[in-house]
């Protein structure tokens, strides 16, 4: 059985010239810098080409990848960035990203599986529930628990001190729990 | 949030001291409002995590190639350096110096050390060759490598403009 490839084997393949060692690389971190993109843009139209620009970024900047973090906290700071100036450029519902009283409306539920037995599963309600939440407090989420970054690692992601990022993750969770729960009553009132 | 929360959730995160631990770990025993809650947010963890990351596009990693390779074709020439060519370059010009220096100093003759003489050098007659054609050949080609420079320069600064 073939060993599979470290992200710094992979990336001194594609700096040596081996350009399709970068699809490997892509198709191992697609799926959480998408979802990411998702965390901040709230669309997955957006969120695609938000992660595909950032893949863009990232290829060019593979030269100046300095080793000193993992490759993953690099990728989701260029992911943070580029996220960052979508927002700006398309002036969605613009709002201070550290004006944690200001919530963000999920616009397009239909992105969500409307499955009827999905519907009914706690992650749906989960997944919900993050779509709902801040931008800033859905991507801590997201880095924390998917993306199994240190608090030191989310703070030079998004450019915070890690006390900052400490309290935004209690916060978070904790309206999280706010938002789940009024889902859920929401939910209990229609089939009522 | 209360503090209770709190406590409990540095205690699950592993964000909390040594000691706080022991000391949180013997409330969550004996304390059955702080086992509720413990046993409530553990709970609540468990279900973040079982969260499913969002699955991009089928074509995505295609996609990202493509752009790369867009991106690489649409990199102006200029950027392209072949270091070897220059280098060649660099060797024929410092060989031709210095052939030409070697053949200079060959024939200086060093025989009239008294009084500084600059050296007497064949070089062909040139004269021959400049007749009115050659010059304005010359001036013509001057002119059009001029022309081609400034439409290179307005061309530059009206894109800069846009």
């Amino acid at each position: 059985m073939q060993k599979e490839l470290s992200d710094i084997e992979l990336i001194k393949q594609v700096l040596a010239g081996h350009q399709s060692a970068y699809a490997d690389l892509v198709k191992r971190h697609q799926r959480y810098v998408f979802t990411l993109a998702i965390r901040f843009v709230k669309n997955r139209e957006n969120a695609e080409e938000v992660a595909q620009d950032c893949f863009v970024k990232a290829y060019k900047a593979l030269g100046s990848f300095q080793q000193q973090s993992k490759f993953s906290t690099w990728l989701y700071t260029i992911v943070y960035t580029t996220s960052m100036t979508f927002l700006r450029k398309k002036k969605l519902n613009t709002y201070s990203i550290d004006d944690d009283a200001v919530f963000m409306e999920v616009k397009n539920q239909t992105e969500f599986k409307t499955d009827q037995t999905e519907q009914k599963s706690q992650t749906f309600y989960i997944n919900l529930a993050i779509s709902k939440l801040l931008p800033d407090d859905a991507a801590i989420m997201t880095l924390f628990y998917q993306g199994e970054q240190s608090l030191e690692e989310i703070a030079a992601v998004m450019e915070m001190e890690t006390n900052t990022v400490k309290v935004k993750l209690h916060r978070a969770r904790h309206r999280l729990k706010e938002k789940l729960e009024s889902l859920l009553k929401e939910e209990v009132r229609e089939l009522l | 949030m209360n503090e209770i929360e709190e406590k409990l959730w540095n205690y699950i995160d592993g964000f909390c001291t040594e000691e706080e631990q022991k000391t949180i770990s013997q409330r969550i025993e004996k304390d059955e409002n702080y086992r509720r809650k413990y046993a409530e947010l553990l709970a609540f963890q468990e279900n973040i995590n079982a969260i499913d990351l969002e699955e991009p596009s089928m074509g995505f990693t295609f996609k990202v190639m493509e752009n790369i390779r867009s991106e690489q074709a649409r990199v102006p020439l200029k950027t392209h350096i072949n270091h070897r060519i220059i280098g060649v370059i660099a060797a024929f010009f410092i060989f031709s110096i210095l052939l030409l220096l070697g053949y200079i100093f060959a024939n200086i003759s060093w025989s009239h050390a008294v009084a500084i003489k600059l050296p007497q050098i064949n070089l062909p007659a040139v004269n021959s060759y400049l007749n009115p054609v050659v010059i304005k050949g010359f001036l013509f080609f001057d002119v059009v490598l001029g022309l081609f420079f400034l439409d290179h320069y307005f061309r530059k600064w009206f894109f800069e403009k846009k």
